[in-house]
């Protein structure tokens, strides 16, 4: 299938989120779009798909001007995607889920198990992709959940043009490469593949070219032979340079130090195991691993929001055992929640409230009992200016800001008040690369102040742009800390389980990427890749 | 209870940037749109259009002369008019004003008194409805669906009785007493639900519904009761409060029938109460916080079960307080089952049409006991069950402005349509 | 009290299709409405908390009301519903201000609030049904349905192939334990003359405790108490509950050697159920009110003003027992002749059926 997007446009009220874009896939061609988050990527996708109406421009398959009014006319014409969060239900069965919204039935509309099955194992078998039909979909690891979205999208009536939006985003380095496979094999075997994503290393792996759109614009059509600095610099608009400057750390005391630290999940799972860390003053320690191995569970044990099963966490040198979260944020513990929307702010409440958020009920916030709102707006004056937090009033809710202002909002709080100890999750996660450079200088000029900050993060440029010390994190368990010159293939190979030393160690057999599997199944599908290959992946788990 | 925006379609957008406002042009743009204020107008006025209908089909009078529509049509239509009308003026004539009631006053024949009846009905079918609408409001404020108000005012009803006729105290003290064991005992059984919750993570619209269930099989108990049972009548009804602990007359003055009393302004007071607790208290900081995202809350260091449950107790005490005003005022010469009516669940859709919001709750509030006050007074020309009718209507479109929009041709306002949405569920 | 509307709501529907169907009909001549609109004499009627379709007291009052209505031209009857006794003033003060000649509140809960209307308006007539009022203008109506009953609980010893019966109550209120009073006596009676040993179910006379399923309106409630009486043996049912009751006969419908006995009207006419109905213990409301408004009206035409009280009883026909109807023929003339002397001696005054709810100061 030839895919040809002409002038496509689509407005929300005055904002424009694509601006007369033109795109061609050719058939079987790997077509890469890359952009920053917000640059309209999603929104071009959901046009494709029909879930969204183009406010002008069209569509053409094959030659042919298409217009889709919902997914289902996308299909149709032989459009199949792959959504980035999986739209599968959990309870069912493989079968269940590929052959759902168009059901193999028998007579009188009674399902048919077998036909079903036997459409799953055709497409498997066709292009290679495993899967076991009767596996129930909540139990898979996350990337045989992929695998799933991916054979229902090709088992549409003539499916030949699939499309991936940012499908690495959840998945582990050793899922990513085989995901690369898979779509190398399927536009060999002719699909067409529309690719989204804001990681290079991978766009350069596997795409056949390479369209950049920034705000809503295309920017750039490249070679995947451009180098990353290439890319990137389309991407953002300007050179980037990761580089933060920074002296040399001079740690002091301890301040956190966490011994044996054990959380059970509610499915049995120990989440963290026996997990030993400390942070001194005036350093900042970079936690890297690939998401889902503790990470959270870690920063809620500090700020109290999960109670260890086993351990110590001690601020200051105090146990902590027992203290509620508000109790260490009065002690110091400043805190930026790795997700922001869910942890960090209030939409529906303004800016200057989201600024006291964890200072409400102290002085001079609150005086007996009732919020002090002249002090609440002071403050919020103050933060807007110091932090550059764009807004139109401190009243405006945080919902309409975008995701780098507010995440500023969280910085400005946490930075507000006095502070010892600062944990940051993945601070610069969905926010605009200006906004990025602000808050690691912020991060720097912080440790400089004599604070401790832990900083988890699954980017590892992150992590080596900050850290003046790194602590890789796999299953649980620090397995290593090492200095921040150390290259990337050793820590990649430490964020998957391997040895520092180990050169050519094979992936675990266990998913670390995924979500609690229930202790007793053992994931069926150990990726068999060579990690030396695809260390450069090793910061596959953000988003 | 949140307002949700939801996202306008870009078609509907005024792009009316360029042109120059004025004021009447403005006005006229306001009143076209589907803004929470105007659809809150436009579902009464629907509501009273549909009324009206059911008003004819349901006469049998009226219903005979459309069998013969089209071979004398001006019968069914002046039928149809003149039952409407009268109705509509009945209900108003019950709730606001006796217009018959107004001659006799002219000619002499009636007390100053007299004309404030239907008023003072009114007033007194609201003040329980404006607790029990704070009781709803204020937990939905924290993301919880109180439906329990109905037991909690139960609770309320009874503790405000024990203290109203089990111990003998000057008025200053025994009044105000009763008043507060009633808020108290509203607030021990409102905490319940947000205890569970929190403990247990029981869904309080579960765990409500089931404690209204046992608070009103209590009751029906606890006035069989050798200690509430009332000592001269066999009925299933209580001992009469004190007359020291019965809420005043307001306007006893002007005259006896006027059965407004200090719960009414008790009333305005819990709302006034009720609106600096949210929007200018921590605690109502908190509430309104832990409504919204409760994860962010938690992070923030708030915690979110002890909100829950002292959420869950205001509110009891507030539903609490409506069944003080019932035990103490018109109940005070004793209690049945009855005498709660459904004040408890009516005041979710009080709260409803209020929007969560004190001053809604109150002209909600009115709204509901001047429809309530007028259809009592109003039979049997008018089916009494009207105002329940028009209650249920009205809030089916407030839960529902896409269809007030759509009925309407409304456009959509900037912020989008505003859906009412019980985040308890 | 919630479903009326929808029923309200639902009639009017149906009535819209329907009228759309006739609505080519002929026009009719002109003449005016049959419902007595200029009549001088207005007579009014509250109901207690439990509405006019209760199929218990407020529904009998009010058909005696219209009754009259339909007997007299010049009455025009009135109805005013509440829904909880804090409606009953502004009631009683609607029926006062819309200018009613005769006023009746329906149930003893209302005594006081018409006593204190009564003495508000000493020109305007009052009556209270199954209450006991002493101001001068308000008349008491009340019914010594122990009696009936009695004679209902003695019936339902001689039918029982069991040796139990049972019976159980809507609210545990004077018009209702007044019925289960009786009915125990009755029962209490045969044993002694007969010999036999019946056992009641669902009422303790001396305790004045028993089942009650706390409402008047759920039918299903009735049904499931009485499926529990039945699996403890009892064969007749006597359920003194207004429309809950007719659970007691759909249980009794499920189960062949169980019957049951209604209240207050004969149920073989007003329900469904008469195949079960081995007889009732009627209430002579709809009689009483009739002849209470037809003598109001008498008053305020120059008669002689209706004051003072009125209890029903067997003596005068304001409670009695229905008749057997299918059952005619399973009831023994034996019974048949017990009962009549039964009658006779309560009319005599020779037997005495005591209850704690009965009429007061007769």
């Amino acid at each position: 299938m030839r895919l040809e997007l002409k002038g496509l446009t689509k407005k929300f009220g005055s904002f424009t989120a694509d601006d007369d874009i033109d795109l061609v896939v050719e058939p079987g061609q790997i077509h890469a779009v890359l952009g920053e988050n917000g640059a309209g990527k999603s929104t071009l996708m959901n046009m494709l798909y029909g879930i969204l109406t183009p406010t002008s421009g069209e569509i053409l398959i094959d030659g042919e001007p298409v217009s889709f009014s919902g997914p289902g006319d996308a299909i149709a014409a032989g459009i199949g995607m792959v959504h980035q969060h999986f739209k599968l239900v959990g309870p069912f069965s493989v079968a269940d889920n590929v052959q759902l919204g168009r059901e193999h039935t028998q007579r009188l509309g009674v399902l048919s198990a077998k036909a079903a099955r036997k459409a799953v194992l055709d497409v498997s078998e066709e292009y290679g992709l495993k899967l076991d039909p009767d596996a129930i979909c909540e139990d898979l690891p996350v990337g045989v959940q992929q695998r799933v979205e991916i054979v229902k999208a090709l088992s549409g009536p003539k499916t030949e043009l699939l499309i991936l939006d940012e499908p690495t985003a959840v998945l582990t380095p050793a899922e990513i490469t085989e995901l690369l496979q898979i779509m190398r094999n399927l536009a060999d075997a002719g699909t067409s593949i529309l690719f989204i994503s804001h990681k290079l290393k991978e766009v350069q792996a596997v795409a056949d070219t390479v369209t950049v759109i920034r705000r809503g614009k295309v920017v750039a059509e490249l070679e995947p032979t451009a180098s990353e600095a290439e890319m990137a610099s389309a991407m953002v608009g300007r050179a980037v340079t990761l580089q933060v400057d920074k002296t040399p750390a001079e740690p002091g005391e301890a301040r956190l130090e966490v011994t044996g630290l054990t959380v059970v999940s509610d499915a049995g799972v120990k989440v963290l195991n026996g997990l030993d860390l400390t942070v001194h003053s005036g350093e900042i320690v970079g936690l890297a691993g690939v998401e889902g191995n503790g990470q959270t569970e870690l920063a809620r044990s500090i700020l109290g929001l999960v109670k260890p099963d086993s351990g110590r966490i001690a601020i200051d040198g105090e146990d902590v055992h027992g203290a509620s979260p508000a109790a260490r944020i009065a002690a110091g513990l400043g805190y930026i929640p790795e997700d922001r929307g869910r942890d960090g702010v209030v939409a529906e409440f303004s800016v200057a409230e989201n600024i006291v958020l964890n200072q409400y009920r102290d002085a001079p916030f609150a005086k007996r009992g009732a919020v002090n709102a002249g002090a609440v707006r002071k403050r919020a004056a103050d933060s807007i200016a110091e932090f550059d937090i764009r807004t139109q009033s401190p009243e405006e809710p945080v919902s309409a800001l975008s995701g780098g202002n507010a995440q500023k909002v969280i910085i400005a709080r946490e930075f507000s008040r006095p502070r010892r100890f600062l944990v940051a999750a993945q601070p610069t996660r969905g926010v605009d690369v200006g906004a990025s450079q602000f808050i690691h200088s912020r991060l720097v000029a912080e440790r400089d102040t004599g604070t401790a900050v832990l900083l988890i993060s699954s980017e590892l440029d992150e992590i080596y742009a900050l850290a003046d010390r790194i602590a890789v994190i796999y299953n649980g368990q620090i397995v290593g800390e090492v200095a921040p010159d150390t290259p990337r293939e050793v820590i990649g190979r430490l964020m998957v389980g391997g040895g520092i030393h180990d050169g050519a160690a094979a992936a675990s057999p266990e998913e670390p990427g995924a979500p609690e599997p229930p202790a007793a199944e053992e994931a069926p599908e150990p990726p068999a890749a060579d990690e030396t290959s695809n260390d450069e992946d090793a910061n596959g788990g953000d988003r | 209870m949140s307002t949700t925006d939801t996202q306008a379609p870009a078609a509907d957008q005024p792009e009316a940037a360029e042109e120059k406002p004025n004021f009447m042009r403005l006005f006229g743009r306001y009143l076209t749109e589907a803004n929470s204020v105007m659809v809150t107008i436009y579902s009464l006025l629907l509501a009273f259009l549909i009324g009206a209908i059911l008003l004819i089909v349901s006469d049998e009078y009226v219903r005979s002369t459309y069998t013969y529509f089209f071979a004398r049509p001006q019968d069914a239509l002046t039928a149809s008019w003149y039952l409407v009308r009268d109705s509509y003026i009945a209900l108003f004539e019950g709730a606001i004003l006796n217009l018959n009631m107004l001659d006799r006053f002219a000619a002499g024949n009636a007390e100053f008194g007299d004309l404030l009846r239907p008023l003072s009905e009114t007033l007194t079918y609201a003040t329980p409805l404006i607790f029990t609408g704070l009781a709803v409001g204020l937990a939905f404020r924290a993301g919880l669906f109180n439906i329990g108000a109905q037991g909690q005012m139960i609770f309320g009803m009874l503790g405000a009785l024990i203290i109203g006729f089990g111990l003998s105290l000057p008025a200053v003290i025994h009044l105000p007493l009763a008043i507060i064991a009633g808020a108290i005992a509203g607030a021990a059984f409102g905490a319940v639900p947000g205890l569970l919750k929190a403990t247990t993570g029981a869904h309080e619209v579960i765990s409500s519904i089931m404690l209204n269930n046992i608070a009103a099989l209590f009751l029906v108990w606890a006035i069989g009761t050798d200690f509430l049972h009332s000592e001269t009548k066999t009925d299933l009804i209580t001992k009469p409060v004190d007359e020291t602990a019965v809420m005043p007359k307001l306007l006893s003055g002007l005259s006896e029938s006027l059965r407004v009393n200090w719960a009414l302004p008790l009333g305005i007071l819990a709302a006034v109460f009720t609106w600096w607790l949210l929007s200018r208290s921590t605690f109502g900081f908190r509430i309104r916080a832990v409504g919204f995202n409760e994860h962010a809350s938690a992070t923030a260091g708030m915690r979110i079960g002890s909100t829950y449950t002292t959420t869950m107790a205001v509110a009891g005490g507030l539903a609490g307080l409506a069944g003080a005003a019932l035990s103490l005022g018109v109940g005070s010469a004793g209690l049945t089952t009855n005498t709660a009516l459904e004040y408890g669940f009516d005041g979710i859709t009080v709260a409803l049409l209020g929007r969560a919001n004190p001053g809604g709750i109150v002209a909600a509030a009115l709204l509901f006991g001047a429809l309530k006050a007028g259809a009592l007074s109003a039979q049997p020309d008018v089916p009494v069950d009207i105002s329940t009718l028009l209650q249920a209507i009205i809030v089916l479109f407030i839960a529902a402005p896409a269809l007030v929009k759509a009925i309407l041709h409304l456009r959509t306002p900037r912020g989008g349509l505003v859906t009412l949405e019980a985040k308890g569920w | 009290m919630a479903v009326k509307p929808f029923k309200m709501a639902l009639a009017g529907f149906s009535a819209v299709g329907l009228a759309a169907l006739a609505a080519c009909g002929e026009a009719p001549s002109e003449n005016g409405s049959g419902d007595n609109a200029d009549a001088s004499f207005l007579a009014c009627m509250v109901t207690d908390s439990g509405g006019v379709d209760d199929k218990s007291f407020n529904e009998s009052s009010w058909a005696g009301m219209e009754a009259a209505a339909e007997e007299n031209s010049d009455i025009k009857v009135e109805l005013k519903e509440s829904s909880s006794e804090t409606d009953y003033d502004p009631n009683l003060q609607a029926t006062v201000d819309d200018g009613c000649n005769f006023i009746v509140g329906v149930g003893g809960l209302m005594t006081e609030n018409v006593n204190a209307v009564a003495t508000e308006n000493p020109d305007i007539a009052f009556a209270t049904v199954d209450g006991f009022s002493e101001v001068e203008n308000v008349y008491s109506i009340q019914f010594d349905t122990a009696q009936s009953a009695f004679l209902a609980g003695y019936v339902a010893a001689s039918q029982t192939k069991t040796g139990t019966v049972a019976t159980w109550g809507g609210i545990q209120i004077p018009p209702v334990t007044i019925f289960m009073d009786g009915f125990a006596e009755g029962i209490k009676k045969h044993n002694e003359d007969k010999g036999t040993d019946v056992q009641l179910l669902g009422w303790d006379v001396e305790a004045q405790t028993g089942t009650f399923v706390n409402t008047f309106e759920d039918a299903a409630a009735g049904k499931s108490t009485s499926d529990t009486f039945i699996t403890q043996g009892a064969d007749i049912l006597f359920p003194v509950a207004g429309p809950a009751g007719i659970g007691a006969l759909t249980a009794a419908s499920e189960n062949e050697d169980v019957t049951a006995i209604w209240v207050d009207t004969d149920g073989y006419e007003s329900t469904e159920y008469g195949a079960e109905l081995i007889t009732s213990a009627e209430k002579g409301l709809e009689t009483a009110l009739k002849d209470s408004v037809l003598a109001a009206y008498d008053a305020a035409n120059g008669g002689e003003a209706i004051t003072g009280s009125y209890v029903g009883t067997l003596a005068n026909g304001g409670v009695s027992l229905a008749p057997f109807h299918d059952f005619d023929a399973a009831v023994s003339d034996e019974t048949k002749a017990e009962l009549d002397a039964l009658t006779q001696q309560i009319i005599d005054g020779t037997l005495v059926v005591e209850s704690a709810a009965s009429p007061k100061a007769q």
